[in-house]
């Protein structure tokens, strides 16, 4: 009874009963510790998106002189205005939205193509094949760079779409090659055995059996490689020069003036415009991409 | 293998993307392999000159090495605050009993981000007129003294530029090793906590050598992404002030694409590759000497 009335944290009363108290105590001051820090670190971790977006909504004035961590002394939309004067939001979006759809296409039918090749039909070279699919997780995107570069300006490529969708979708082909026949590992032998008995021949099973099957793996590849393709800054900043072609990541860039002199509250403000559609997706869907970004390191 | 596949099906699933990952990934490897033994501007004649760019690279410039150790600094500064703030955040969270899918969605939430949005965003947070955060919260506590413009010192901007690649996926390794972590049978937990194990033993002696696979999927992610890390530097400070953070990477594609030495670039670029390369036969071979002790 003791132990249990006195209050673990009075610092005035006497410590009693010290034996059972350690029991009692330890585990709730462990929680509560390991709460305050999960809390912070969330905190440091969120707190600078929010100031992001409450920063697009101060005036100039108050963003000019005020705390950085006070709240707004006035709400404005008027920096959302100007950053669509400024840049081309729209049309930088739009940019974004067909690359990033372009290199999904892609990478989900080629993965996809790939991997049923691989795993499925299997042929005597296929261990070779998938190690020569390895080397693209572990290379770095810079080495491509340079000799992309060159081939795109002798085959008339550079400043096109395709010049971001090639080397896009190539990189993340790998991990969606794994994934794809990590998922058709799973499909019985007998479902393809019966198929084969009845008449189908390859074609007709990856369309009838194993493309129906893999919606799900389908979502997870195209969740997780379109936060880095809509995301994509180097090789967009590469091979694309002409404004009409600027995807986000680019566009933002305009907002830097000349000497470098930089409206803030309107970037921010286009900061939040072209990380919404990301975000909103994300938010929307975030189990099915949280189980994609996991089973892609964690099957490994 | 499938009764009745033919070659030809074989290869009309297969030489499609084979051929997109040989023009975009297989052909330029070998390309700046070729292009390193070369001295060439784009306009003018390829010139073969054998070895030298290597020569040059290893013996005879600074920058060069000045980029290698701001690189491994970048690297290691990246590590410590993904890995280690992951496994931190993983650990508490197996202990929380709600919240936790609202937890891993708000700490991924960086991760979407792009970095172009990350390099504004903590050129602010560094900024010291206007007061940005950093300079302010030291102000608030007392370290008034520590204030400075983090990225135009040359003490303090190799750090500040690697803060937020850190930063930015702590999230998603976080993600990955909790999972990893829920999936530590609760049989040896108990038993461990029977015997009269502590928090710490018990991490050290079952959870952590249960994780140990992943955990060494994990660091090998965390490298190379780290060796390749171009964007948040390029974006804040294109390697400045003077070369004081100046990766391989910013280095390599500066020589490409501003002094366009295509034949030098190249060569930096495959030690790049033969870095990534030896860090991950090193983490292999460390982890698994480890785990033979």
């Amino acid at each position: 009874m003791i132990a249990q009335t006195a209050p673990a944290s009075t610092p005035t009363g006497p410590p009693r009963a010290p034996v059972s108290k350690p029991r009692r105590r330890k585990p709730s001051l462990y929680r509560t510790l390991s709460r305050v820090l999960i809390m912070l670190i969330v905190i440091v971790q969120v707190y600078p998106l929010a100031w992001l977006f409450l920063t697009s909504l101060r005036t100039e004035q108050d963003f000019a002189t005020g705390d950085p961590f006070a709240l707004p002394g006035s709400l404005t939309w008027e920096n959302y205005a100007r950053a669509f004067e400024t840049g081309d939001l729209g049309r930088n979006i739009l940019n974004s939205f067909i690359v990033t759809m372009g290199a999904n296409v892609l990478i989900v039918l080629f993965g996809m193509m790939a991997a049923y090749a691989i795993q499925v039909l299997g042929f005597r070279f296929s261990r070779f094949v998938r190690g020569l699919f390895l080397v693209g997780i572990i290379v770095p995107v810079q080495i491509a760079l340079v000799p992309l570069f060159i081939d795109y300006s002798t085959v008339n490529l550079l400043d096109t779409y395709q010049s971001m969708i090639i080397p896009l979708a190539g990189f993340a082909l790998p991990m969606s090659i794994y994934l794809f026949s990590s998922f058709f590992e799973y499909i019985p032998r007998e479902t393809y055995e019966a198929a084969s008995l009845d008449g189908a021949g390859p074609y007709r099973i990856f369309g009838l059996i194993t493309l129906p099957l893999s919606l799900n793996t389908v979502v997870t590849v195209v969740l997780v490689n379109s936060i880095f393709i809509w995301n994509d800054f180097i090789f967009a900043n590469t091979f694309v020069l002409s404004e009409e072609l600027k995807t986000i990541p680019l566009g933002l860039q305009n907002y830097i003036g000349a000497m470098g002199k930089v409206d803030w509250t309107a970037t921010f403000a286009a900061v939040c415009v072209t990380i919404t559609p990301l975000l909103l997706v994300f938010l929307v869907l975030n189990k099915a991409m949280i189980q994609g970004l996991e089973s892609g390191a964690t099957k490994g | 293998m499938l009764p009745n596949r033919s070659r030809t099906s074989v290869l009309v699933f297969l030489l499609p993307p084979l051929l997109l990952y040989c023009a975009a990934v297989l052909f330029p490897i070998l390309q700046s392999l070729f292009l390193s033994f070369f001295s060439w501007n784009g306009i003018s004649d390829m010139e073969f000159v054998g070895l030298a760019n290597y020569v040059r690279m290893l013996t005879a410039d600074d920058i060069f090495w000045r980029s290698f150790f701001n690189a491994l600094l970048y690297l290691a500064i990246c590590l410590v605050l993904q890995l280690g703030g992951a496994l931190v955040v993983a650990s508490l969270l197996t202990s929380l009993r709600r919240g936790r899918e609202l937890i891993k969605t708000l700490y991924l939430l960086p991760a979407v981000i792009s970095t172009v949005a990350i390099a504004f965003l903590f050129v602010r947070i560094y900024s010291i007129d206007p007061v940005g955060l950093l300079n302010q919260l030291l102000h608030w506590v007392g370290l008034g003294s520590m204030e400075r413009a983090w990225l135009s010192d040359v003490n303090t901007v190799l750090a500040a530029v690697s803060a937020p690649e850190g930063w930015r996926f702590t999230g998603l390794y976080m993600l990955i090793i909790y999972a990893a972590l829920i999936a530590v049978p609760k049989e040896l937990e108990e038993a461990a906590v029977l015997d009269g194990a502590s928090k710490w033993t018990l991490f050290t002696k079952i959870r952590f050598p249960y994780i140990r696979p992943v955990w060494i999927t994990t660091t090998i992610m965390a490298t190379t992404y780290g060796l390749r890390g171009f964007d948040i530097p390029y974006l804040m400070t294109n390697g400045g002030p003077g070369q004081s953070s100046e990766l391989l990477t910013t280095y390599m594609y500066k020589t490409a694409f501003t002094s366009t030495d295509f034949g030098y670039a190249s060569t930096i670029s495959v030690f790049i590759v033969i870095e990534c390369l030896v860090a991950v036969g090193l983490i292999l071979f460390m982890l698994k000497r480890k785990a033979d002790s």
